[in-house]
């Protein structure tokens, strides 16, 4: 019985062993037919969700455009949209809004919510108006 | 070998970056653009830029329109620049404090583009370079003085003046959007839209007179010095300057010191044809202003050349004009 058991063990483990050899070959394979899904998945469309806030909390209005094209998007109050259009791997978004630093965010296969942190546009503000008054020059008499 | 003495010949002869660079191409369809986006506001810029632009065919065109919205649809906010420059004068040797003002300031000035199309130099500047972001266009801010006959030109106040820098065709330019959208009355505070198309793309050697930068890369003189010394020292140029003339060389300087009766000679190059008899002076001695013709006036090619004797002493402010367009002024001293 002892002995049985011995033997039951031992062909169990050699069982087992047989099975994570065969695991660690097939493996590659199945590595393989994952990269096939995620070649379709390139083709595939992504709905792409976000929010745009800066250092003090969402910002509205900012607006999301697909670069080369009309179609786009503007935040809400929560700083959150979605884009109207399906996006394809390499489509590149462009953010924009008035006195922040524009951003460019690339579309990839694993892109599906973009949390985005625009920081303001860091500008001199000076401003002298032309003039069309003649000079006059200042005079002691 | 002759193919490169030529070439040697052009390069060296290349002449300063200028609106004429471009004679070949016809602004009147990116102004078309312009116009017909009036009613655009800049609450969805990357819309308004792709209407501006899209359907033009060079860079050129499509920063002529972006300039041209931005000049007739921007107004300038007279209070807001005087505002700035009282709290800028007031901070200039306080750095934390102007930071504090400037980022304070700024968030104004951005909600007032947005939501009522008004500012100064700086927004203009800024909003011509994003939207020329957006349309994939090489554009950048230039900070610095601009020279006008109202500011205060013998003293050294801080930066007062903002303006743009564009690639085109692997060439740098310089515009002013600001000056170009037309003039505030001082007295009144109220902006007039009154565009003036000599500060587009504007030659070099004539923008270096009443705008000298911060940085001076963006003097845009290859080889030659141009010290904020001389800008200080130059002569006021007036907005119409800049639609007659694409040139100013003689004299360099403002105030000027002769005897009685020597000769003075005034040399500038034109922009278009203009009556050689609608060449004057307005020459103002202290009590009264009096309309002058030059002793001599000739134009040669498109060199204009004056030539005037004063015959009794005095002080005198000189206001040269092309018809009714004041283009600079001179003060002599004539002892």
């Amino acid at each position: 019985m002892k002995a049985l058991t011995i033997k039951n063990i031992a062909q169990a483990l050699s069982f087992m062993t047989i099975a994570i050899f065969a695991t660690l070959i097939s493996n590659p394979v199945y590595a393989q037919s994952q990269n096939v899904a995620t070649a379709i998945n390139v083709d595939q469309q992504l709905t792409i969700k976000g929010k745009v806030s800066d250092d003090k909390g969402p910002l509205l209005g900012v607006n999301i455009v697909l670069k080369g094209s009309k179609i786009g998007v503007i935040t809400d109050e929560n700083g959150e949209f979605t884009f109207p259009k399906s996006l394809s791997s390499g489509d590149i978004l462009v953010f924009s809004y008035l006195g922040f630093e524009k951003q460019n965010i690339i579309i990839d296969a694993k892109t599906t919510y973009i949390n985005l942190l625009m920081s303001s546009d860091l500008v001199e503000m000076m401003g002298a108006p032309n003039a069309d008054k003649p000079y006059k020059s200042k005079r002691s008499n | 070998m002759h193919m490169r003495y030529l070439l040697l010949f052009i390069v060296a002869f290349q002449s300063h970056a200028q609106i004429s660079d471009f004679d070949h191409i016809d602004f009147s369809k990116a102004d078309q653009a312009a116009l017909s986006c009036k009613n655009e506001g800049l609450n969805n810029m990357p819309m308004l830029v792709y209407n501006l632009t899209s359907h033009l065919d060079t860079d050129a065109e499509r920063f002529r329109a972006i300039y041209m919205w931005v000049c007739h649809n921007i107004a300038n906010d007279y209070t807001l620049y005087l505002r700035n420059k009282r709290k800028r004068n007031k901070y200039q040797n306080d750095s934390i404090k102007l930071k504090t003002w400037n980022d304070r300031f700024k968030k104004e000035v951005f909600r007032k583009l947005l939501k009522q199309e008004r500012t100064l130099c700086t927004g203009y500047a800024y909003i011509v370079q994003e939207l020329s972001k957006l349309a994939n266009l090489n554009c950048e801010i230039v900070h610095g003085y601009g020279r006008t006959s109202m500011t205060d030109i013998d003293e050294l106040d801080p930066p007062n003046h903002s303006w743009n820098a564009v690639k085109l065709d692997k060439k740098w330019y310089l515009c002013d959007p600001t000056w170009a959208s037309g003039i505030p009355d001082p007295k009144t505070n109220i902006f007039k839209f009154e565009y003036n198309d000599g500060y587009f793309l504007s030659n070099t050697n004539l923008f270096i007179i009443n705008h000298f930068p911060q940085d001076e890369k963006w003097t845009l003189m290859e080889n030659e010095a141009y010290l904020f010394n001389d800008f200080l020292a130059a002569p006021i140029l007036y907005g119409k300057a800049y639609t007659n003339l694409t040139e100013h060389n003689t004299p360099k300087q403002m105030h000027q010191s002769l005897h009685k009766n020597e000769i003075v000679r005034f040399i500038y190059q034109l922009k278009k044809i203009i009556d050689i008899e609608s060449v004057h002076f307005l020459i103002d001695d202290g009590f009264t202003n009096k309309k002058v013709k030059p002793n001599s006036i000739t134009i040669d090619n498109q060199s204009l050349q004056l030539e005037y004797q004063f015959n009794s002493n005095g002080f005198y402010d000189v206001h040269l004009y092309i018809s009714d367009d004041l283009i600079s002024t001179y003060t002599f001293s004539v002892k």
